[in-house]
């Protein structure tokens, strides 16, 4: 769900200017947090945006339907917190110019794929020193994927919340609250899921396949670090 | 979407229309100014005025129609949930909160469509951090090299039966498939950190300068968002 972007127009002034604001405070405290980082850790950020907008442009055959992964939890893993983030609002301002999701919200769009992202790796540290690293990537994954969720559903109920119901016809209205209990519920939990499923899912393959043939992309576990940083991994900040 | 961006960026490069011609700070101005006025604006037939003024925009930047009623379709699915969510049966509310992204999709198709992308980043990225600004450039760079490669992947998956067999098995193979884009990835930005640095890499992406250079085009601008303003102050009443 965290893919679904919310467009220019829908949602109140003050829901996307307070959004704005934070994700341009997160982007300039992230941009203090990567000063020193070089031209090639850049590429690196640059290349996993490149692939996060190409796997958001590919539909995925998982169920009956089709459905377009983020990777922002691997992603966020792999780069850490303050670069995922960055990655996320050069993502959202790119897909806004593409008409996937609106100018004024991009703020709103990058702090919802952005927070996500961010919990990856603190996650895929605590976890990976635990089981396997694989694994790890998945549940880190699966949080980041929730993470992002349930920020989207707060952006909306907020929204819902700050704009006010005119009285509507009683039976429309009946109709509408049966909706927003009942069918919007059993609309979006089951997509929540399979969601949450995919995106593990393929956490799990891509760093099964990184495990095996390069170890050293994926975030050393301990301080001392079990594997040694790639040049392109150095500057990391989390 | 893979098709969207590829033809977009084609479009962008390729068309000679006016708009193609007119500066891209005008345009970004533009742009900027009239979703900001779309969605601050709370009557439909301005906001009616407005839609008639970005069809206009799209259509005469000879945008493909498939592309252009994409524009004006894709946001609809968030605005239609949003109108579940909080139902006042209004038509006018329903009417504006279908207009105002559908407006702004087809703004910013028209800004795409008419204008390449460094001349789009480099006003944005002089107001940006060094590396969210280089990342615009660079990120926009990769995509379509990613785009490619994982197509192929994706295809020759299809067609060795990857994509069978049980849910868990299939979310693997496609997550091993995606690994070796990532890896695909790295290896590629080590090639373009040795490029950049063959090239005298200043420390900073800077886009092309004529970004800001304003021509007699501009005035094609203006009119449009005359009558943008025209459309608030006689329908907007």
């Amino acid at each position: 769900m965290s893919h679904l972007h919310i467009p220019d127009g829908v949602l109140p002034p003050i829901v996307w200017i307070v959004g704005l604001v934070l994700a341009l405070f997160g982007v300039a405290l992230s941009a203090i947090a990567t000063r020193g980082v070089g031209p090639q850790r850049i590429a690196f950020q640059s290349a996993l945006g490149g692939l996060m907008l190409a796997v958001m442009a590919i539909p995925v055959p998982i169920t009956a339907f089709d459905y377009c992964m983020t990777l922002a939890g691997p992603i966020g893993v792999l780069l850490g917190a303050a670069s995922a983030f960055q990655v996320s609002f050069v993502v959202t301002v790119i897909l806004a110019l593409m008409g996937q999701g609106g100018f004024t919200v991009i703020g709103l769009n990058a702090l919802v794929l952005g927070l996500g992202a961010m919990t990856a790796r603190p996650l895929y540290r605590w976890m990976a020193a635990r089981m396997r690293r694989p694994l790890a990537m998945a549940l880190a994954t699966a949080v980041s994927q929730l993470v992002s969720s349930a920020l989207w559903l707060a952006v909306l109920a907020v929204s819902v919340r700050l704009s006010p119901v005119a009285a509507a016809d009683e039976e429309v209205h009946h109709t509408i609250r049966w909706l927003q209990g009942g069918a919007l519920v059993a609309l979006l939990a089951p997509l929540l899921l399979v969601a949450v499923g995919v995106e593990s899912l393929l956490g799990y393959g891509l760093a099964q396949f990184l495990d095996r043939v390069r170890p050293d992309l994926l975030p050393s576990t301990n301080a001392q670090g079990v594997h040694a940083k790639p040049e392109a991994s150095k500057g990391s900040h989390d | 979407m893979i098709n969207t961006f590829a033809q977009v960026d084609q479009y962008a490069s390729a068309g000679h229309t006016p708009w193609h011609r007119a500066s891209a700070i005008s345009k970004l101005l533009f742009a900027f100014a009239t979703i900001l006025l779309a969605v601050f604006t709370t009557s439909a037939p301005a906001l009616a005025g407005y839609l008639v003024v970005a069809l206009a925009l799209a259509l005469s930047a000879r945008l493909p129609l498939r592309l252009v009623l994409l524009a004006a379709t894709t946001p609809l699915f968030f605005a239609a949930l949003w109108l579940v969510s909080r139902w006042t049966g209004r038509p006018d509310e329903i009417a504006m909160t279908a207009l105002r992204p559908v407006i702004a999709s087809l703004i910013a198709l028209w800004l795409v469509g008419t204008t390449p992308y460094p001349d789009l980043f480099a006003p944005l990225s002089r107001v940006m951090p060094r590396v969210v600004g280089d990342s615009l450039f660079l990120t926009y760079r990769a995509v379509f090299a990613l785009l490619q490669r994982l197509e192929r992947l994706w295809r020759a998956l299809f067609l060795r039966g990857a994509l069978g067999g049980t849910l868990r098995a299939r979310g693997q193979r496609m997550g091993e498939a995606v690994g070796t884009v990532v890896l695909y990835g790295f290896e590629r930005s080590q090639r373009l950190y040795q490029v950049m640095h063959l090239r005298g890499h200043s420390g900073r992406i800077c886009g092309c300068r004529h970004w800001r250079e304003t021509r007699a085009e501009d005035m094609w601008v203006i009119v449009a968002f005359a009558a943008v303003l025209a459309s608030r102050i006689v329908l907007g009443r």
